[in-house]
């Protein structure tokens, strides 16, 4: 797991660093479940998601989304993500446990993954991530 | 300031056509000289990013809370002709019609001070913080009903009181909602939330009347010196993330195939009268329902525990008013020698007609519209009326809150929600959240110092002072 919060005044900025773009995106997904729930989380219950998206960041953005919307009607919270992608699909099985008020309590709600400063790069050390949760 | 903005007055700057290519209009906002010391140049750039959007009018606005968020910038106001111009979820933000509502006790300062078995109450009644349901399970009708006819529905199904609704901004029902506009899973958001708080800054405070700055127009909207109120800060809950999450991505293909250029995708847009750009404001305006239904219900919850620990009727709690200040409004307005309906967008920032003007209360049509204007946990809130300056400067539109300083991340840091919860207990505020996170997060040195942001919108005259609160109970999510 590799991820920072970058200081942006309104919402949470995350920055991550992964040598693939499947850890990249897994960082993301963890930074997201931390931000919302805090950090003691278990597996368990698995959930699948598949999309398909025009690039790269519309594939994180759309993924993430996806990610609030069944951890909030689901009631789940998710520890791990195993997830694969080959061009612009993404096939992902999340792992989680329900939402439990005494454990899970810690973190703020996410109402959305921004566009806004969304940006994944690409250089010899492998790709790099910003990316900013409205909360 | 900031490099290539100019000072057309004592608290107004522009930013000129030229700052960014493809700007159509300046950008206009409106700071102190003290305020503008933390303005970020992130928050400039995303004014002139909104310059350049197609159809826009006069200029690309800000208020003096303006901070850096996403598309458009916290704090900007920006009109659209109907003909040429576009709407855009960026303009309103993923929590449609979050807003403020105060309403009025017979309780004086004295009766509720140092009440912690009061502000234990308010917790347990209102749902708060992640994860959070609502007690009350709507069915499919209600929810439907709840899009359709907004505060209405609260009141009709036993939430409120009928003189509620003419306090409410747009009566607290948007009449152009389209509920077939609002996916399925929206609707399977929306169901478990109807009453519910939410997190980050979203509140429920118990404040003090501490001064009266307009006593006319205090006495009209209700308020008296030494008065408890109670404020609530809420939106249109996980409903109206997902409405704005869906109808991006829509937009987005829309961007494209109406040939718009921009200069970030979450400013995605489409054009005012096409269909993608009907069906997301129907969507966005079901929401704005959903979100008057929800603050109508917190307050029912509010009201049922005040009468019941103090003896008080429930029809003795009016409302004073409740604004909506993320959203985006069809509204008639005069602008270079034309008389039109338009397209606005208001993105944290807050409506303020002023006298006379369309959807006032009849009884404060000389007085102007009441603005409410939240503070932090620790400092002050505000209560305003709209101008007809605001009508001639800003759309109708003024401040709408006091815009942060400090990111969350320093907060944690810096800050210890339990040092920060003993801290205001001294000065006698009770503040109770799900966890200590949420307090150091929202703590009140994280925020703008509240009275600079209204002095300057008072300065200017885009609105003028009535009142002043304090809290003495804060419930946060």
């Amino acid at each position: 797991m590799s991820f920072v919060e970058v200081p942006h005044t309104a919402d949470v900025k995350i920055r991550a660093m992964a040598p693939t773009l499947e850890t990249l995106f897994s960082d993301a997904f963890a930074a997201l479940m931390q931000v919302l729930y805090g950090p003691d989380r278990n597996g368990g219950k698995k959930r699948k998601i598949t999309l398909d998206a025009e690039d790269q960041e519309s594939l994180l953005r759309d993924f993430l989304s996806e990610v609030l919307f069944i951890a909030e009607v689901d009631g789940l919270v998710f520890s791990g993500a195993e997830i694969h992608i080959e061009g612009c699909h993404l096939s992902a099985t999340l792992d989680g446990e329900p939402f439990d008020r005494r454990r899970h309590a810690m973190g703020t709600e996410v109402k959305g993954i921004s566009y806004s400063g969304l940006a994944i790069t690409r250089d010899a050390n492998g790709y790099m991530l910003d990316i900013v949760f409205d909360v | 300031m900031i490099d290539g903005v100019k000072r057309v007055g004592t608290n107004e700057w522009e930013v000129p056509i030229g700052f960014l290519p493809g700007m159509r209009v300046p950008g206009r906002f409106f700071l102190s000289e003290s305020l503008g010391r933390t303005l970020e140049p992130g928050a400039i750039q995303q004014l002139a990013n909104v310059a350049t959007l197609p159809g826009i009018i006069q200029h690309s606005l800000a208020m003096p809370d303006i901070h850096w968020g996403y598309g458009f910038p916290i704090g900007g106001v920006a009109a659209f002709s109907l003909d040429e111009g576009i709407i855009s979820p960026g303009g309103v933000g993923f929590d449609i019609n979050c807003g403020v509502r105060l309403f009025t006790t017979p309780l004086e300062f004295k009766d509720i001070t140092g009440r912690r078995d009061l502000v234990e109450s308010l917790f347990s009644a209102v749902p708060t913080g992640v994860g959070a349901k609502s007690s009350l399970k709507v069915s499919a009708k209600s929810l439907d009903d709840m899009m359709t006819k907004g505060a209405r529905w609260a009141v009709e199904s036993g939430y409120g009181l009928p003189g509620d609704l003419a306090r409410c901004e747009d009566k607290g029902c948007m009449k152009q909602a389209d509920s077939s506009a609002v996916s399925a899973k929206a609707k399977q958001r929306g169901v478990p939330q109807g009453g519910t708080l939410g997190s980050g800054n979203h509140f429920l405070e118990l404040q003090v009347v501490r001064e009266i700055y307009d006593p006319e127009a205090a006495h009209a909207f209700g308020l008296a010196a030494g008065q408890v109120c109670c404020m609530i800060h809420s939106g249109s809950r996980g409903l109206g993330h997902q409405v704005c999450t869906d109808h991006l991505k829509i937009l987005e293909q829309a961007t494209r195939k109406y040939q718009i250029t921009l200069p970030d995708r979450q400013l995605a847009c489409a054009p005012i009268l096409s269909p993608e750009g009907k069906a997301y404001f129907g969507a966005m305006a079901a929401s704005a329902n959903y979100a008057w239904a929800n603050r109508q219900m917190i307050t029912h919850a509010a009201r049922t525990v005040l009468s019941k620990m103090f003896a008080v009727d429930y029809d003795e709690m009016p409302l004073v008013y409740d604004v909506a200040h993320n959203v985006a409004k069809m509204e008639e307005h005069h602008y270079e020698g034309k008389h039109a309906v338009v397209c606005v967008h208001r993105k944290g920032a807050t409506r303020a007609f002023g006298p006379d003007a369309p959807d006032i209360p009849l009884d404060l049509a000389r007085i102007g519209q009441p603005v409410i204007i939240p503070g932090s946990m620790g400092t002050s809130s505000f209560v305003l009326r709209g101008t007809h300056t605001a009508m001639e400067k800003t759309f109708g539109s003024t401040c709408h809150g006091s815009g942060r300083v400090m990111s969350r991340s320093q907060a944690k840091k810096k800050l210890s929600g339990k040092e920060v919860a003993a801290a205001l207990l001294l000065e006698g505020i009770i503040v109770r959240a799900p966890n200590e996170n949420a307090i150091a997060d929202e703590a009140p040195e994280v925020y703008k110092p509240s009275e600079e942001v209204v002095n300057v919108v008072h300065e200017i005259g885009i609105s003028r002072l009535v009142a002043r609160l304090t809290p003495i109970g804060v419930i946060k999510g």
